[in-house]
């Protein structure tokens, strides 16, 4: 049975669970407490410091190395809590915000811990009046737990240089991910040096403690979040591909079926990472936004084929399972702060904004602005405009290669007069949703009545 | 979120003054001496020579003249040699004992006899330590003499357990 997700009028819709709002509170009070520790943290290198031991042999090198040390592991684990999907976190600031963060701050820690290992150890060597080899040497082998330390240092650099860009490109997206998860590997290695040889934490029990909850908080939302309630919620809800739809030119739309759908709280614009459980594609989970709410048992998403996953996805045999991690996003009508909205959809950026303008009230009158370089590649032309039509909104199609036809400050404060008091969602690849983003801006409407949702890899 | 970075940085000062606030309530800055028995959890013990806090002073600051003398009457290195074992205090890093033999109201001699660390620098540290904490207990004649700059801890305990054997002696 072919799904139908635009309803006729007075066709009665099944329930279905309603997504909890986004608190901004949530995310702004874990923003202080992030700073807050990270500021808590410094003082307590700078602490416990007599001014005495400066002077002695090696004592600003050690006493850098330990400032270093602490700020270094305290920012790797928030590094780890960006992407590690707390739901009234994730809700206020989006999938994608957290991880341009997480990519943002990844230098940090990693050239702070390598500042600590020089610095601790030519600390060291001064203060035993040795060479900085020979007491290297000597504290891999002699010293608690600094072997192993040193083992996750190493695997943070290598963790870190495969991500600089030009190395990453030339990595098959699976094996830059393998690597990547090691990162947790590198942290809980290096834990037990630091308790066994910190100087803020030897002979201080309760900084210890402190410390130990932190990380055990921080490996217990991982668990929970990053790994539980996706396993948990795709167990629920037992996805399958039925059917897998022609929607354009190199764009197909996937059919699953799943249980109780009705209470997977998605909201219109969200997005859930993908795993087929299919021959080649079992071991990826891909980012797609739904194209469509929930019409219980039906989800569908939409794709384009643009890697070597999206376009496998035009093969996928009906029966096929579906993991799900989400669902994600922050692209909803839940983080509106006006009434009315403008719809700005490039190329395949049309599938999130399809959900999203489902998902809107009458009271929206959306506005939908559509730049596609083919009339062909209009997808959901007619269900988007039967939406528009029902909300009591306006439809725009733009046709033409890029750089006719720019959408411009001028272009589209004629397309859409009252801009400066609707709520801006655009979505499409990078380049375009940066420059409407820019162009939103220099037209008056503030920062946080823009979202954007960028399709990037 | 705009200006998520406004709620980090008020976040990480408010972080930073409550910890150090927190700090200057909880520890009790103590002379050598007293710095006594745990070593642990009593937060700081800035070294603390009575009376000085100059933050110049590097090693055995042996010349006398700071703080209050060090007193004892006049001293005769005669009479017999008593001994006495000082407490085992224990320091973090490790814990120490030392023994004090003393004739008349004299110190003549300091061992370590009971000396265990946990790891290689702290056993680095004990071992440059050690002999200058005793030659500076030799020179003032008493327990109360400066930290060694690096080896805070080890002096506080090797002056706690100095003490407690002197108060064995009944000597000062």
């Amino acid at each position: 049975m072919m799904a139908q997700p635009v309803s006729a009028p007075g066709t009665h819709l099944p329930a279905r669970a309603e997504p909890p709002r986004p608190r901004p509170a949530a995310a702004k009070a874990a923003l202080l407490l992030a700073g807050a520790g990270l500021g808590a943290i410094i003082a307590l290198g700078m602490a416990d410091q007599p001014f005495s031991q400066l002077s002695a042999p090696g004592g600003e090198l050690t006493f850098l190395g330990n400032l270093t040390a602490l700020a270094g592991t305290y920012l790797a684990l928030i590094m780890v809590l960006l992407i590690s999907r707390i739901p009234a976190v994730e809700r206020v600031l989006g999938q994608d915000g957290l991880v341009r963060w997480h990519k943002w701050l990844a230098p940090w820690p990693i050239s702070l811990l390598i500042a600590h290992a020089l610095l601790t150890t030519s600390g060291y060597a001064q203060a035993a009046r040795t060479g900085a080899w020979h007491e290297a040497w000597a504290m891999l082998t002699q010293f608690p737990d600094v072997l192993l330390a040193a083992v996750g240092l190493g695997v943070m650099c290598a963790v870190g240089l495969v991500s600089i860009r030009a190395i990453r490109q030339r990595l098959s997206r699976e094996t830059w991910w393998m690597i990547h998860l090691c990162m947790y590997l590198a942290l809980a290695l290096s834990f037990a040096h630091v308790i066994a040889l910190g100087p803020s934490f030897v002979g201080h029990p309760l900084t210890r403690v402190v410390w130990s909850a932190f990380w055990a908080a921080t490996a217990g939302l991982v668990l929970s979040y990053r790994f539980g309630l996706p396993v948990v919620r795709s167990l629920r809800h037992r996805l399958v591909v039925t059917e897998v739809r022609q929607e354009g030119p190199g764009v197909v739309s996937v059919i699953c079926t799943g249980r109780a759908l009705d209470a997977l709280p998605v909201a219109g614009g969200q997005f859930f990472c993908w795993r087929f459980l299919a021959r080649g594609l079992w071991w990826q989970a891909h980012p797609y936004s739904l194209s469509a709410l929930p019409r219980p048992p039906y989800l569908r998403l939409t794709v384009k084929a643009v890697g070597g996953h999206s376009a496998s996805l035009a093969r996928l045999r009906p029966g096929t399972k579906v993991l799900v991690e989400g669902p994600y996003g922050a692209f909803t009508r839940q983080s509106r702060h006006h009434q009315r909205v403008l719809l700005v959809a490039g190329g395949i950026g049309v599938t999130a904004l399809r959900s999203l303008l489902e998902d809107l009230p009458p009271s929206a009158r959306p506005a939908v602005v559509l730049r596609v370089s083919r009339p062909e590649d209009l997808i959901f032309r007619d269900e988007i405009r039967d939406l528009a039509a029902r909300r009591r909104g306006t439809v725009h199609e733009i046709t033409g290669p890029r750089d006719s036809a720019v959408l411009d400050g001028p272009a589209l404060s004629r397309l859409v007069p009252d801009l400066a008091s609707r709520d801006v969602f655009v979505c499409g690849p990078q380049g375009f949703v940066a420059s409407i983003v820019s162009v939103a801006k220099s037209l008056g409407v503030p920062d946080e009545a823009i979202h954007h949702e960028a399709f990037a890899l | 979120m705009k200006r998520a970075a406004w709620y980090v940085v008020t976040g990480a000062v408010t972080g930073f003054l409550s910890l150090l606030g927190l700090h200057a309530v909880t520890a009790a800055p103590d002379a050598v001496p007293a710095a006594a028995g745990s070593g642990e959890g009593s937060g700081i013990s800035p070294v603390q020579p009575a009376g000085s806090t100059s933050p110049s002073e590097t090693e055995t600051a042996v010349s006398g003249g700071q703080g209050s003398s060090r007193g004892k009457g006049p001293g005769s290195a005669s009479g017999p040699a008593r001994q006495a074992a000082g407490a085992v205090e224990s320091y973090g890093y490790g814990e120490l004992a030392v023994t004090v033999t003393v004739k008349g109201a004299d110190i003549t001699s300091v061992a370590v006899p009971v000396l265990r660390v946990n790891d290689p620098p702290s056993a680095q540290i004990a071992s440059y330590a050690l002999p200058q904490l005793k030659a500076e207990v030799l020179a003032v004649n008493s327990a109360r003499i400066h930290a060694i700059s690096g080896a805070t801890y080890t002096s506080d305990a090797y002056a706690a357990s100095l003490q407690s054997a002197l108060d064995k002696l009944h000597l000062l």
